[in-house]
């Protein structure tokens, strides 16, 4: 059926929880990066924004398995099937109106989290020999490990960089070259969209 | 049975071999090498017993607080620059258990720079550590700062 078909409907996409989930973890995520970088030497401020990254990215995982649909991760994971057909019309100048994370959007989504997840990770182990900043679970690995630690989560940083200046791109790309804005929803949660087979 | 010994044997003892011809070749490269690495001990046990007290996990100890702030103090006037040679950089393959960054070499001016940083931050630790375990923090604090200062661009993270 082709999709001109459908209507374009105005829904609730994405549930209040979710938002506050996204603006706190943009808002983290970029005071961490900043303080890692340019912040003072007794890293302590960085530190708390890394654990309340953590604790964002627990309550992500949970939320997409028990959330509303267009949280759960069940929802927006596709095959490359689905990915390369999404990927194909992602150039047409007109909005996706997709119900959600499109199937391309979300290996993004993925990718943000997975290398967040590791940077907390490599963080609290790591141990740069200085005496006064060391990861709090440092002392569970081998002295090798919270060393090397320390550049993984350099490399992170620089990962992370990458993946968040990416995301900015392409929500600069919709907003201008697909005329559809992906923020006001995600500040109001409502977004125009047209129902798609299978969903 | 027997064959197995002897062939252990040959093994251990091909092993050796290289061992010690590498110990008796020890050029200046691998002596400054290991005299860094022995400097950085001698701080980093120093260091554990001032950092230990002021997270409380050592009991403080007044007459041992100052020894190992004076052992700093001391550590510090020695020219550690000095032992970065030529060729004694992470990089090189004769020195692959260094991590120091060829950047230092680049920066030596820099570098010299950081550590006299650590010698003003070691400046008086030794009195500075008296008078019970709060004293002791704002001095880790201290040389803490001048670790993090040069690690940040001079340490190999791996």
């Amino acid at each position: 059926m082709p999709r001109t078909e459908r209507p374009v409907r105005k829904i609730r996409l994405w549930d209040p929880l979710l938002r506050g989930f996204h603006w706190l973890l943009a808002v983290s995520v970029i005071a961490a990066w900043c303080l890692g970088r340019f912040g003072p030497d007794k890293m302590t401020l960085h530190f708390w924004c890394g654990y309340v990254v953590t604790g964002l990215l627990i309550f992500r995982l949970i939320w997409g398995f028990v959330g509303p649909a267009p949280a759960r991760f069940s929802s927006f994971l596709r095959g490359p099937g689905a990915v390369a057909d999404y990927a194909r019309g992602m150039f047409l100048r007109e909005p996706s109106h997709w119900p959600g994370h499109n199937p391309l959007g979300a290996l993004s989504v993925i990718a943000m989290l997975a290398a967040l997840a590791a940077q907390v990770s490599s963080g609290l182990i790591s141990d740069p020999d200085d005496y006064i900043n060391v990861g709090p679970l440092a002392s569970y690995v081998s002295a090798a490990t919270r060393s090397k630690a320390v550049g993984w989560h350099e490399t992170g940083a620089n990962v992370i960089l990458v993946l968040v200046l990416l995301h900015l791109a392409v929500i600069l790309f919709y907003r201008f070259w697909k005329r559809e804005d992906l923020v006001g929803p995600m500040l109001t949660g409502e977004k125009a969209i047209r129902d798609r087979d299978g969903h | 049975m027997r064959h197995l010994t002897t062939a252990v044997a040959l093994a251990a003892f091909s092993l050796t071999v290289p061992l010690t011809a590498q110990a008796q070749d020890e050029g200046p490269i691998q002596q400054v090498i290991e005299a860094r690495h022995g400097f950085f001990t001698m701080l980093s046990r120093n260091m554990g017993v001032l950092a230990g007290m002021a997270k409380g996990d050592i009991a403080y100890d007044e007459a041992a607080a100052t020894t190992a702030a004076a052992n700093i103090e001391a550590l510090t006037h020695y020219d550690l620059p000095g032992l970065f040679i030529e060729g004694s950089d992470s990089q090189t393959a004769s020195a692959d258990d260094s991590a120091a960054k060829p950047e230092i070499w680049q920066n030596m001016d820099d570098f010299r720079t950081k550590f006299q940083g650590l010698a003003e931050a070691a400046s008086g630790a030794s009195e500075a550590v008296k008078g019970g375990q709060e004293s002791v923090g704002p001095v880790v604090g201290k040389l803490g700062q001048a670790c993090k200062a040069c690690h940040d661009d001079y340490r190999e993270k791996s």
